[in-house]
């Protein structure tokens, strides 16, 4: 992959090299996020399930994958 | 209604009081207000107790389980000599102790779709200290149709988060968690995780009482133990939410 098709984002604070265009589903695929319930931010917002396909990633961005807490 | 503090609880509430947010008027409508609990486990154990010490005039617990031994490591409002007692007899005992100002009442019942709305009644606010995804689902339904907040707190582990759902203002509980998942079964969780995350959502109660700004409205606070990091995520209704959205067309 040349470097033009790469962008670098930090994901869970650490930085990585992804492929430029991708999406949020693109990146839970590529990072195998199984969990069902698993919640994403970009830059601190949350990103809509149904918006996974469509969301694309930018350089610089941060996402974080967070499985959600439901115990009591 | 007209609220009057006595003598003894202005002495008791006096280092709330004397905070300038809240002082007596303050105090008066904490008096005043009714708050549910969904839950007597680690999270209702603590949340009972802070807001019945707060002043909270009058507070509603639900819990259907007895006390069981592997509890005690978190559950501290039972105490080793109340196992195999309802939770609900455990914790009324505790709680009508530590304040008899306040009117408590606990109920060992399984909360389901049937008799939500009766047992919520007309509390102001739910706080949620359920361990499942489908208690929720049935507080969030209630909270939307009868316009009641509900604060969120889920714990597993070392982390918990929690939120505030202000019906027809925030996102809903199925805005944000608009999936099914697979129960887990016992999950594993040290005391002071529901500890936390219990306390801030009393902070929001009391905050949401007194109409103090700051609230988490429209905000998920997420607690990792093990970064000893809080981190927040600013969550928006969900357009294509088919719970909340009802509500929004008025159906």
């Amino acid at each position: 992959m040349a470097a033009r098709d790469k962008i670098e984002v930090v994901i869970n604070g650490v930085r990585e090299v992804v492929p430029k265009d991708i999406t949020i589903a693109g990146l839970i695929e590529i990072y195998n996020e199984r969990d069902g319930g698993l919640i994403v931010e970009q830059n601190n917002r949350y990103v809509f399930p149904q918006r996974y396909g469509s969301t694309i990633v930018k350089q610089g961005d941060r996402i974080e994958f967070i499985n959600p807490d439901f115990g009591g | 209604m007209n609220v009057i503090l006595t003598k003894e609880e202005l002495e008791r509430y006096k280092r709330q009081i004397i905070i300038p947010s809240i002082g007596k008027d303050g105090q008066e409508k904490l008096k005043k207000s009714k708050v549910f609990v969904a839950g007597f486990g680690g999270l209702g154990s603590i949340s009972a107790q802070y807001l019945v010490a707060a002043g909270v005039g009058s507070i509603k617990v639900i819990d259907k389980d007895v006390v069981d031994i592997s509890n005690l490591n978190r559950q501290i409002i039972h105490w080793t000599c109340d196992l195999g007692k309802k939770k609900a007899e455990s914790g009324l005992y505790k709680l009508k102790n530590l304040n008899p100002h306040c009117n408590i009442e606990a109920i060992s019942v399984e909360l389901d779709e049937t008799n939500v709305y009766g047992i919520i009644g007309d509390s102001h606010i739910i706080v949620d200290a359920t361990d499942n995804l489908e208690t929720r689902r049935v507080l969030n339904r209630v909270s939307l149709e009868k316009s009641i907040p509900f604060i969120y707190g889920g714990v597993d582990g070392f982390s918990g988060m929690v939120t505030t759902f202000v019906p027809h203002e925030t996102p809903c509980f199925d805005c944000l968690f608009p999936f099914d998942i697979k129960k887990k079964g016992a999950i594993g969780v040290v005391g002071p995780t529901p500890g936390i995350i219990a306390s801030i959502q009393v902070m929001e109660a009391i905050k949401l009482i007194l109409g103090i700004e700051g609230t988490l409205k429209g905000r998920l606070l997420y607690f990792s133990g093990i970064d000893m990091l809080f981190r927040e995520v600013k969550v928006e209704k969900n357009p294509e939410c088919p719970v909340c959205s009802r509500y929004r067309a008025g159906l």
